[in-house]
């Protein structure tokens, strides 16, 4: 665990920069593509050579990176601090160690997935 | 031994105890709790994102296949429940930035609009970005 600490301004970096991330523009995602995705609302927008066209832009690389990784990173650590709050000092290594490796999962299959484009 | 080398014992404390009502006790707590609960309908909806992603680059097939399934009813009722914890974590986020100019050392200036009103410029600021990334999404200004 003291790695961890003292890696602590990384985390709130990740934390913070996540947060912005997310607020900024999560709810459209879920909204335009796993909620709407498959209807006639997006069936232009979200054709096969159009997102692909969008996901194969830089803009577009850079964005389908930083938004799941920073996110991923942003819950992990706030799942490790709802953990210590909920069940003490006890859950501190699963809380770090558990959470900060399922962002790690999630980044590499995130950075995995783009490249795979 | 001199003083500087007096072994000095920790002023004795307390174990760390939960406050009072802690988690859901007290609408401030429940709050609280609430908003960092958000962390997982959101990295579940990022999963399925990225899950997206991987489908897209596995070609035309699986990322028709990949939309199709995302609007079985199953899977519906989960991204809505998503959204909303999504939307409550944004809106809190946004709410808290108007607070953000507030801490400072020294005398305390007030803010230069009545804090509400502040509120509402990150939240309709993300609401905004909201808009143009549905618009780019789904392609409505081509």
């Amino acid at each position: 665990m003291k790695l961890i600490h003292k890696l602590e301004p990384l985390w709130w970096i990740l934390f913070g920069a996540g947060g912005f991330v997310i607020g900024f523009v999560l709810p459209a995602l879920i909204l335009g593509v796993l909620l709407l995705g498959d209807s006639s609302v997006m069936s232009d927008g979200l054709s096969y050579p159009r997102a692909l066209r969008l996901a194969l832009h830089p803009l577009g690389k850079l964005f389908l990176i930083v938004v799941p990784t920073l996110g991923f990173w942003h819950c992990a650590h706030h799942v490790r601090h709802l953990m210590l709050d909920l069940f003490g000092h006890a859950s501190a290594p699963l809380g770090a160690y558990g959470g900060y490796g399922l962002a790690l999962l999630g980044t590499i299959a995130t950075v995995s997935a783009v490249l795979a484009l | 031994m001199s003083a500087a080398h007096t072994r000095v014992e920790k002023t004795p404390t307390a174990p760390a105890r939960k406050p009072s009502g802690f988690p859901l006790g007290f609408y401030r707590y429940r709050n609280y709790t609430l908003f960092a609960f958000t962390a997982i309908p959101m990295a579940i909806s990022l999963a399925f994102l990225v899950a997206g992603v991987a489908a897209l680059g596995r070609g035309e097939e699986a990322w028709t296949a990949w939309l199709a399934a995302q609007s079985s009813p199953a899977l519906n009722a989960l991204h809505i429940v998503c959204l909303l914890f999504t939307l409550y974590f944004a809106i809190r986020f946004g709410w808290v930035g108007r607070k953000i100019g507030a801490g400072r050392i020294g005398p305390v200036p007030p803010p230069p609009l009545p804090l509400p009103i502040m509120g509402v410029a990150p939240i309709g600021g993300f609401v905004t970005l909201w808009i143009v990334l549905l618009v780019i999404l789904g392609g409505w200004l081509a």
